[in-house]
């Protein structure tokens, strides 16, 4: 236990200097004002749609998925990331083919060597619009995709924007006429919660990278960028710390399919399971070395979780006692009781119902 | 009933026209759908895979779908793209069936592409379709994204029970073959099962193509959810009993009748009404004798289900 005094000492040496609180938020809204700052020309999203070329129907179903959004306030840059000398000029060929129909010519850049996240670092410096999201090569966008951000980018401008994303299962199969095809296994299921939870958030990540868009002058303005000693979870990355620094809009629609592969690989299977949590210890290290504001309603959450650990500290206490063990005969025999009791109701019920 | 032996075995390139039949439709949405149509065709036409290509709209609504400047424009995109656009106001509602048959009667084209005009086909989806659309193929429909179909297709021949009207391709001695779309039973929904399993009562194979990409813009609530619309529940729910009638499956429209008997939500009423007033008046469709097991009744769909 820290004595008195200690507690004292700890207490002035982190003790802010007189006026750094007002000089933060000073900073935040010039970042906020900065953030909001529009050029005339700029469209409203830049989508980065990151490919290895290695998925080329899906890639194929994601451009058209892109050509059939509702709102065409949009541009489009195809970041292909170490291809294959073969499949470059496929991947071009492909985007080429969408060009007449998307709002402007999709750029189309190739990116050699890094990790995942060299690829989005160069997408963000290309970036035009007043936000940048990021599609990879093998999900789905519905139509309403870039509509529903711009909806409620209008009324939180600065802020992340985070729609509600389905997943469904998907497995790779030849198609009847020869392609490397897929095949859907599943509805899409709505596994995520609706809105964003930032404490939840902290355990894993809980939206998918197309789901959440960023303000754009973040990367080039401010210097954020993708951790390229992230081999994975540079997704979540971006998103836990974007969120710390400019909470999260939440866009009340599900915009989005993300396809969790049954066989074929993926990142899942492209990298070791040590891989995944090094990754993950290293966002979650570099989260627990800096100073972090919460969302609003934050703190009721935290409430909530530390009373929930009440709770279950005292029930773990509670079964580990000597009169519980002594006293689980009685609770065993009620179990008995309410069991024959319930299959006595079904059969009554079987034989009243009719035919 | 003997297979009606059309094929393109010929050396001449089949000619193709794309239909849509609108009914209150966005313009924006529509000329967005005339440009992919447009695209699309112009890639068979460059694939070698047709001669010649139109466009057909039929418009159901009173209003019409486009002003003249912006009808002129999609004229001249389509023409400059190398094909026709072809634009009718039908003047009354004929439904989906009704207005394709319509549309059907004006062309004289071999193949006949049947498009939901809200929907988006891919570059490649004309020369997709074709490609499948071998001899024996009595018609050919396209993978629907971002909600994919889940009727069971054959993972090597492509081979399915049924295919869907939003987007497929036919030849149209077939579609007449066999008498076209049964408008007289329905309105909306289930024309193209009755359709599909005439065409393999004629002796044709049906065949999904699952690299015929559609994007038909179909949404899903926050739970992820699909919430029919009221027109989508009344006339599924009608199509429902009419199509078992149709297909002598009586245990099939006393099964759904008895599901339906407690249920007092409007298009369940509405939908149970009008069979019966058909039936009073004796206005039911002739019953389709030995359809075997192509018309399939399957816990409400009609056709093996993946999921």
């Amino acid at each position: 236990m820290i004595q008195a005094s200690s507690f004292a000492k700890l207490l002035a040496e982190h003790q802010p200097p007189a006026g750094a609180a007002s000089e933060l938020a000073t900073q935040l809204e010039a970042m906020n004002r900065t953030l909001q700052t529009v050029e005339p020309a700029a469209p409203f999203l830049t989508v980065l749609l990151r490919t290895q070329g290695q998925r080329l129907e899906p890639l194929r179903d994601a451009m058209l998925s892109l050509a059939a959004q509702t709102d065409r306030d949009f541009n489009v840059v195809v970041i292909g990331h170490d291809l294959e000398p073969d499949a470059v000029g496929v991947v071009r060929s492909i985007v080429d083919g969408y060009q007449a129909l998307l709002p402007s010519p999709a750029e189309f850049v190739l990116v050699e060597g890094g990790t995942r996240s060299r690829p989005l670092n160069a997408g963000f410096a290309r970036s035009t619009g007043e936000y940048v999201c990021v599609f990879d090569d093998d999900d789905l966008v519905f139509a309403n995709w870039v509509e529903e951000f711009h909806a409620i980018a209008r009324t939180h401008p600065g802020q992340l924007l985070r729609a509600q994303t389905a997943t469904q299962q998907i497995t790779a199969e030849t198609w009847p006429s020869g392609e490397d095809g897929f095949r859907t296994l599943s509805w899409p299921l709505a596994e995520y919660a609706p809105y964003f939870d930032q404490l939840d958030h902290l355990s894993a990540n809980r939206s998918p990278f197309m789901s959440v868009a960023f303000p754009r002058k973040l990367f080039t303005d401010f210097a954020f960028q993708a951790d390229e000693l992230l081999d994975v979870c540079e997704d979540w990355d971006l998103i836990l710390r974007g969120s710390f620094l400019l909470g999260v809009a939440d866009v009340p629609a599900l915009t989005a399919i993300y396809h969790r592969w049954q066989a074929g690989a993926s990142s899942y299977t492209r990298h070791s399971e040590a891989t995944w949590r090094e990754s993950e210890r290293r966002v979650l290290a570099k989260l627990d070395s800096a100073a972090l504001i919460l969302a609003p309603g934050q703190i009721g959450r935290i409430r909530s979780l530390l009373a929930d650990q009440g709770y279950r500290a005292e029930f773990e206490r509670m079964t580990a006692s000597k009169s519980w063990k002594a006293t689980a005969y009685l609770r065993a025999a009620r179990q008995r009781i309410a069991h024959i009791a319930a299959v006595g109701r079904s059969r009554v019920s079987r034989l009243t119902r009719g035919r | 009933m003997n297979r009606v032996n059309i094929g393109l075995g010929g050396t001449a390139l089949p000619a193709l026209a794309l239909q849509s039949v609108i009914y209150k439709n966005e313009p924006d949405a529509v000329i967005r759908s005339v440009v992919a149509l447009s695209l699309s065709a112009a890639n068979a036409v460059a694939a070698g895979k047709i001669s010649t290509w139109m466009i057909s709209l039929g418009n159901s609504s009173s209003d019409p779908v486009f002003s003249d400047e912006q009808r002129e424009a999609l004229a001249r995109s389509v023409q400059s793209a190398g094909g026709t656009l072809h634009v009718t106001d039908f003047a009354e509602n004929l439904g989906h069936g009704g207005g394709h048959n319509r549309l059907a009667q004006t062309g004289d084209s071999d193949l006949i592409a049947f498009v939901n005009p809200d929907g988006l086909v891919d570059p490649g989806t004309v020369v997709a379709l074709v490609n499948a659309l071998g001899a024996d193929v009595g018609i050919v429909d396209a993978r629907q994204i971002p909600l994919e179909h889940p009727k069971e297709y054959d993972r090597l021949t492509g081979e399915t029970a049924w295919v869907s009207g939003a987007l497929c391709l036919i030849r149209r001695s077939v579609f007449l073959g066999v008498g076209g779309f049964d408008s007289d039973t329905f309105f909306l929904y289930c024309d193209d099962v009755d359709l599909s399993w005439r065409v393999r009562l004629a002796g044709y194979r049906l065949v999904h193509a699952p690299a015929a990409r559609l994007f038909h813009d179909k949404r899903l609530t926050v739970t992820a959810d699909y919430e029919p619309s009221p027109v989508e529940l009344y006339y599924s729910a009608e199509a429902t009993l009419l199509l078992a009638h149709k297909y002598g499956r009586t245990d099939v429209v006393d099964s759904v009748m008895e599901l339906y008997r407690d249920d007092r939500r409007d298009h369940i009423v509405r939908a149970v009404a009008e069979y019966r007033k058909r039936e009073a008046a004796g206005t039911l469709p002739t019953v389709i004798a030995h359809a075997g097991t192509v018309a399939v009744f399957n816990s409400g769909f009609y056709a093996e289900h993946r999921y």
